[in-house]
């Protein structure tokens, strides 16, 4: 049996009948005491610029009230390996995060890829840039720049849910997954402007770690909140 | 108001706050959201429930379409969401296992006399939800594959993949029902 003959099929076979007059006329009059005109959403892109002009001002400014210690100590070679995928990230993550606040959006990423790929890559980018393999204060460092970094994605986060307040979220974990990415990065992103440890352990375990556990706290906080709404509208 | 206006056109009318245009979006969507709620396995008074919780979300989150882009995916996003949304809820509310099983006994998943009238809900049957939820858009509600990715927050290639196996599903289900002698 051919597509066709199954189209043929599916197409001819009767369907059920409408909804009924009374329910569309009950649903026409729902609507009309509230009925007014709204503004739409702003572009995507528009959206997204939003989102990473906030990011990239949050981690410059933390950066600049600590220091820029660490993106100083740099060789330049080192500077271009952390710092372009990290703005690309931050680009893809805020575009996604964008997508999943519009219903109906095309997804070429879904929230859970993008944490995992930001994770992998930026693991790569230390493993290459960082050959110190001393472990000197390996956890009492390494917990003060995790606290660090998730201190700032908090605010980030924030700025990001406030920012698409207006957005829809058909997909309220997946939303919060892409938010706290986002906000996982600016959080790395300020540790790589401001840490001077360049062991690859500490980076390699603890600055790392700041995005998937960021992304984890979003995908928490919005299902948090969607298991709050359920209850409220029980 | 023209009787074969586009839904984008009435969806912008809607948002600038014309009723007419609202009452004709009704009109023109309804049936195909209806058939969506029904053909994803539930009774015609649940679809009609569905069907109205999903005009009053619409309602609600009415300036997240943007105009110039394609409606239908928007609408069956959030139509998707609220089917989703019911599904959690009634197995929620459903306790104990035995009643889970009643439900699932009672379910129209799988094919029953009572449901022959909807020869496309019989059809469809043996497809999981998310097969028979993206043939649904892409052959009846006439969606394309990127509006249905759309519509269903995933990307071309799955979409692909599972009408590939619905197709491969539905293939084995016709004939056998043909070498049966029922088609």
């Amino acid at each position: 049996m051919k597509e066709s003959d199954i189209d043929g099929i599916l197409q001819s076979a009767p369907v059920p009948e409408g909804p009924r007059s009374e329910t569309l006329q009950s649903i026409a009059a729902a609507i009309r005491g509230s009925l007014r005109p709204v503004r739409p959403l702003p572009a995507p892109w528009l959206l997204t610029a939003g989102l990473v002009f906030v990011s990239a001002t949050i981690a410059l400014a933390a950066a600049a009230h600590a220091g820029f210690d660490g993106i100083e100590k740099m060789a330049p070679w080192e500077r271009a390996l952390i710092f372009i995928p990290l703005g690309a990230f931050a680009v893809v993550a805020a575009k996604t995060f964008v997508r999943t606040m519009i219903p109906g959006s095309r997804r070429r990423l879904s929230a859970g890829a993008l944490l995992a790929l930001c994770t992998l890559s930026l693991l790569g980018a230390f493993a290459l840039s960082f050959r110190d393999y001393q472990i000197d204060h390996f956890v009492s460092a390494g917990f003060a720049c995790l606290v660090t970094g998730l201190l700032h994605a908090f605010p980030a986060g924030l700025l990001a849910w406030f920012l698409l307040r207006r957005g829809f979220a058909v997909n309220a974990i997946a939303a919060g997954l892409a938010a706290g990415t986002l906000a996982g990065l600016v959080g790395l992103g300020v540790l790589e402007l401001h840490c001077v440890n360049f062991q690859a352990a500490h980076v390699l375990v603890w600055h790392t770690a700041v995005v998937p556990l960021s992304g984890a706290l979003g995908a928490t906080c919005a299902a948090v909140g969607q298991w709050i709404r359920r209850l409220a509208t029980r | 108001m023209q009787p074969d206006e586009d839904i984008e056109r009435l969806m912008a009318r809607y948002q600038q706050g014309d009723f007419a245009a609202a009452s004709a979006l009704i009109d023109r969507v309804s049936p195909q959201l209806f058939r969506f709620f029904a053909a994803q396995t539930f009774s015609r008074p649940d679809a009609d429930d569905l069907l109205q919780e999903t005009w009053l979300r619409i309602h609600k989150v009415r300036h997240t379409w943007r105009p110039g882009e394609p409606a239908l995916p928007w609408f069956y996003a959030i139509a998707r969401h609220i089917r989703v949304d019911h599904y959690r809820k009634s197995l929620r509310t459903a306790t104990g296992e035995r009643k889970l099983e009643a439900m699932a006994a009672s379910s129209p998943l799988a094919p029953q006399p009572a449901d022959q009238a909807d020869q496309i809900a019989a059809l469809l049957a043996p497809l999981s939800a998310g097969e028979r939820e993206v043939l649904e858009m892409l052959k009846i509600a006439g969606m394309s594959l990127e509006e249905v990715a759309g519509a269903t927050s995933s990307s071309v290639g799955s979409v692909k993949q599972k009408v590939h196996r619905a197709y491969k599903k539905l293939r084995r289900t016709l004939s056998l029902a043909q070498k049966g002698g029922r088609l």
